[in-house]
């Protein structure tokens, strides 16, 4: 009985449920899926990594709220010199390090060289300053970095800006393990202060932030392993935000009092993607994709009978967009639309009127074309992704699709690890997956480039970032061209004009757009800053907009306890299954008892 | 010549068992040593792309990165290379978190022996009561009801018993709040080394450890009751009863001693696995243990971490198995003779 006395002291231990705050510290608590790998910025690879370190550094130059476009951050102005090769970054005075030395251009051109002269250090930012040949820092208002071509990224350097006496003490080889979690320096809106290996990582506001002081007093990425368990937190107020979640669990959310769901536009697009001829970087075909898929014909004929919106509504529960491009609608000033003429719209008419006019009939009566020799049929293999059920649940309706215009598919569920090493060997036909885009459109577009193709090395064939292997030297030159084109409307047109290239030429068919589900505990917090605005997601963008502005709701209303919001059925039904099959196992075990007796 | 030698030196019967046991243990564990390296080389993936997968990395850099892992190098110096590490005591780096992995697998385990241990022991205690006193009043109310219970409880699968008491004590029903957390270890800002902090921590560990105590329950009632239910019919009860002995003192003195032996296998076979955790509460309850720990080391594929992860694993359930053995001999003398 001593046990049960000490239970029920555990269960009124005061002051230590999670929504209580000590001494009035207002904490907004974000329930994450994946704890932060490393808080080490050359080291950690995560989206909630890049989160975290939003909020503890500042960067050279931001993404607005509203759409994207370059705004101030640590450089209050930049210009760029006549030849465009040299920039001029004015740095803002009088930012100070959480250690209260000054920040000064000093620290932004030790950032920058440390990555240039390093090798580790070039794992995450490598592909930033490859074009840089030199940056200075001739006082400590002022950061000149020359590049080698013309070089419209030097806006988008998404490097934190660390500060040169602390790290100056760490070489080479002490920070590829370097953890960066005690005393750490920053300049952000917040500042580290504890964090827990596959638990929390804790950060206190920044009173004295350049950009505003934060209203609210902590922040707290909880790590959740598994989504049921943080929705349920999120329901009981335990956690106020969450993210990526399912379209069931928020659809549920939407009933729950004191809670917000935003179906945010998000910067991710899903394909069926093709083996347009497996080769590697030099020309040389490797693998054993179908004939058939290396002709645009066939790749057209596909798209028009992919029903994009039966997508949208049958497996993104409408939480999503149909989709045209691989630069996402969401970057209004990049995205491509096709023109009326040039659209390959769901019609399944036309995609067999297509494949008729090529050549690819079924000459064997059996329900599959053949090639126009009439020899091979067409029967694909089309892979999806164990890790999702949407993958999965696409590739279904895709396979249907397919078999009304006369094209078999095999369909395999790989997992991922699997499925990247054989796209890099190019043993596939058709596969699922999607990419998340960045605000500049270079790395997404460098994918489908000539050089993006799989390499040897050694005798192995190593994969690179293409997994299309579409080879364009139209496209190539194109690319070369908006890589050292500054004006920001020159360049749209170039890019506007390879993802005409690549809607015509098919090597993906770029399926849906979808949003990132999120959802917040509006009863504790309000003043979420929505990026793109409006339509945008509240948290996990380009930028801290939200951990600025949100703060304890203005009138507050009476809120639910937070609790109860579980319906209680299922509940009874699985009490109820326990004690039945206690009592039923208790009587069989009577029955056999008295036969023995 | 030899003859001398073993008039030196003659081991007792004891001593050769002794020997031959930690010969067997110390050659399972060079076979896991060696296994190891070669069956987590056959996972699918590549570990340097996997790390570097949608995000702005030169193939040029990832290679680099292939470099410094050393995974460059031929298959067999690879090999040379790790079982001289970890002859020395080096684990390596892991690839992902970038530390030791020592030092990683340091962090994670203190969890795991905490919710395993307590959980074990718990359910062993209540288990072997169970057991005990349904067997000594066989087919009595307690029997029935405790046995079909802890049965059905065993027959759950654990992750849906999980769910199932996060709802109920962590979120709450209507009309009944939750009380625990869902979740974690301990909450931030919380000392651990203080009252408060340790109040923290066990209020977090209720649940995964309540989950894992009733899951396990039954595994321990069923052997004891069934082991002890076979000494009832034996002579020796009934000679101690003919002595004169009080009915407790029969069970106690007599009955259980004999009965204990196939549950103290049972017992120190569960205590090898305490430190492998339970990735199923683990991920249930978002426990930072070792379970999950070696998920996802598994995913990257993390070569390192996995090796000294499943190295520690094999060391765990070796140790106890001879433990056991050991063990074994002293609670019943014909093992020892045998």
């Amino acid at each position: 009985m001593g046990v049960l006395a000490a239970l029920l002291a555990l269960t009124a231990a005061p002051g230590v449920t999670a929504q209580e705050q000590p001494a009035g510290k207002l904490t907004f608590t974000v329930g994450i899926i994946n704890d932060v790998d490393s808080l080490n910025p050359f080291i950690g690879i995560l989206a909630e990594t890049y989160e975290v370190w939003a909020l503890m550094y500042d960067y050279l130059v931001g993404y607005s709220q509203k759409d994207f476009s370059p705004v101030p951050q640590l450089a209050e102005s930049w210009e760029v010199s006549d030849d465009e090769l040299t920039w001029t970054y004015r740095i803002r005075q009088g930012v100070k390090w959480s250690d209260g030395q000054p920040l000064t251009a000093k620290d932004a051109a030790y950032t920058f060289n440390r990555i240039m002269k390093g090798t580790f250090e070039q794992t995450n930012y490598g592909n930033y300053v490859g074009n840089i040949e030199k940056v200075t820092a001739p006082d400590d208002a002022t950061l000149v970095m020359t590049t080698k071509e013309p070089s419209p990224t030097m806006l988008r350097l998404a490097v934190p800006i660390l500060p040169e006496h602390i790290w100056k003490d760490i070489d080479e080889k002490e920070v590829s393990t370097y953890e960066n979690e005690k005393n750490v320096v920053g300049s952000g809106a917040f500042r580290l202060e504890e964090r827990k290996t596959g638990q929390f990582v804790r950060l206190s506001a920044n009173k004295s932030y350049w950009g505003g002081v934060p209203r609210i007093d902590e922040v707290v990425f909880r790590v959740f392993n598994n989504a049921d368990a943080q929705l349920q937190a999120l329901k009981k107020g335990e956690i106020d935000f969450g993210y990526d979640l399912d379209p069931a669990p928020f659809n549920s959310l939407k009933s729950t009092p004191g809670v917000t769901t935003v179906a945010g536009d998000s910067a991710s697009f899903s394909e069926l993607a093709f083996n347009t001829g497996a080769a590697l970087d030099t020309g040389e075909p490797i693998g054993d994709g179908h004939p058939a898929l290396k002709d645009k014909r066939v790749r057209q004929a596909i798209a028009h009978a992919v029903d994009k919106q039966a997508i949208v509504d049958r497996v993104f529960g409408g939480y999503a967009t149909a989709a045209t491009s691989v630069i996402p609608a969401l970057y209004q000033n990049l995205t491509f639309q096709p023109d009326d003429g040039e659209a390959l719209n769901f019609d399944l008419a036309e995609a067999n009127r297509l494949l008729d006019a090529a050549g690819y009939r079924d000459s064997d009566g059996d329900k599959v074309r053949e090639m126009p020799d009439g020899g091979r049929p067409l029967r694909f293999r089309l892979f999806s992704r164990q890790e999702s059920n949407q993958s999965q649940q696409s590739v279904q309706f895709i396979q249907g699709w397919l078999r009304d215009i006369g094209i078999a598919t095999e369909v395999k569920v790989l997992e991922e690890n699997r499925l990247t090493e054989i796209l890099g060997q190019g043993e596939y036909d058709m596969f699922e997956w999607g990419w998340g885009v960045e605000p500049d459109p270079d790395y997404q577009l460098s994918t489908f480039t000539c050089g993006a193709r799989s390499y040897k090395q050694g005798g192995d064939i190593l994969a690179n970032l293409s997994d299309s292997f579409y080879c364009n030297p139209e496209y190539d030159k194109l690319y070369e061209q908006q890589k050292v084109t500054i004006d920001p409307a020159r360049r749209a047109e170039i890019v506007k004009q390879m993802q005409r290239m690549l809607y015509v030429d098919a090597p993906y068919v770029v399926t849906v757009y979808y949003d990132d589900l999120q959802a917040y505990r509006s009863d504790r917090f309000t003043g979420f800053k929505p990026q793109p605005d409006p339509g945008g997601a509240v948290l996990f963008h380009y930028g801290i907009y939200s951990y600025l502005s949100i703060g304890p709701p203005q009138a507050t209303a009476a809120s639910g306890d937070g609790g109860g919001g579980v319906p209680i059925v299922p509940i009874a039904v699985g009490v109820a299954v326990v004690g039945a099959a206690g009592v039923l196992l208790a009587l069989r075990r009577r029955s056999t008892q008295d036969e023995r007796e | 010549m030899a003859a001398i030698s073993t008039r030196t030196f003659r081991p007792s019967a004891g001593q050769r068992r002794l020997a031959a046991k930690l010969v067997g243990a110390a050659l399972s564990l060079a076979f896991v040593l060696v296994f190891n390296f070669f069956l987590f080389r056959v996972l699918p993936g590549d570990p340097a792309k996997n790390l570097t997968r949608n995000r702005l990395v030169p193939a040029e850099q990832v290679q680099v990165l292939r470099e410094s892992f050393g995974l460059g190098k031929p298959l067999s110096q690879q090999f040379i290379t790790y079982v001289g590490d970890v002859l020395t005591g080096d684990l390596g780096i892991s690839y992902k978190f970038r530390r030791p992995v020592s030092e990683v697998i340091a962090e994670r385990i203190w969890p795991t022996v905490l919710l395993l241990g307590l959980s074990t022991i718990l359910s062993t205690v209540i288990g072997l009561w169970i057991g005990i006193r349904g067997a000594w009043r066989r087919g009595s109310v307690f029997d029935r009801v405790s046995l079909g219970a802890s049965l059905t409880l065993y027959a759950m699968p654990e992750f849906w018993l999980g769910i199932l008491l996060l709802m109920v004590f962590g979120v709450g029903v209507e009309g009944f709040p939750g009380l625990f957390p869902t979740g974690g270890l301990s909450s931030p800002n919380t000392e651990l080394a203080s009252p408060e902090g340790i109040v923290d921590v066990a209020r977090h560990l209720f649940l995964p450890c309540l989950t894992l105590t009733l899951a396990y329950i039954a595994e321990y009632a069923l052997v004891m009751r069934s082991s002890l239910l076979d000494e009832l019919g034996e002579d020796y009860l009934t000679t101690a009863r003919a002595k004169g002995l009080r009915d407790a003192l029969v069970l106690r003195r007599h009955a259980v001693p004999n009965a204990l032996l196939p549950t103290t296998t049972l017992i120190f076979l569960n205590l090898g696995f305490v430190v492998s955790g339970a990735i199923t509460i683990e991920t249930v309850y978002s426990w930072p243990g070792l379970g999950l720990l070696s998920y996802e080391a598994l995913r990257t594929p993390d070569y390192p971490l996995l090796q000294g992860v499943f190295l520690l694993f094999s060391a765990a359930v070796i140790l106890a198995n001879v433990l056991a053995d050991l063990l074994y001999a002293r609670l019943d003398p014909r093992v020892r003779t045998g």
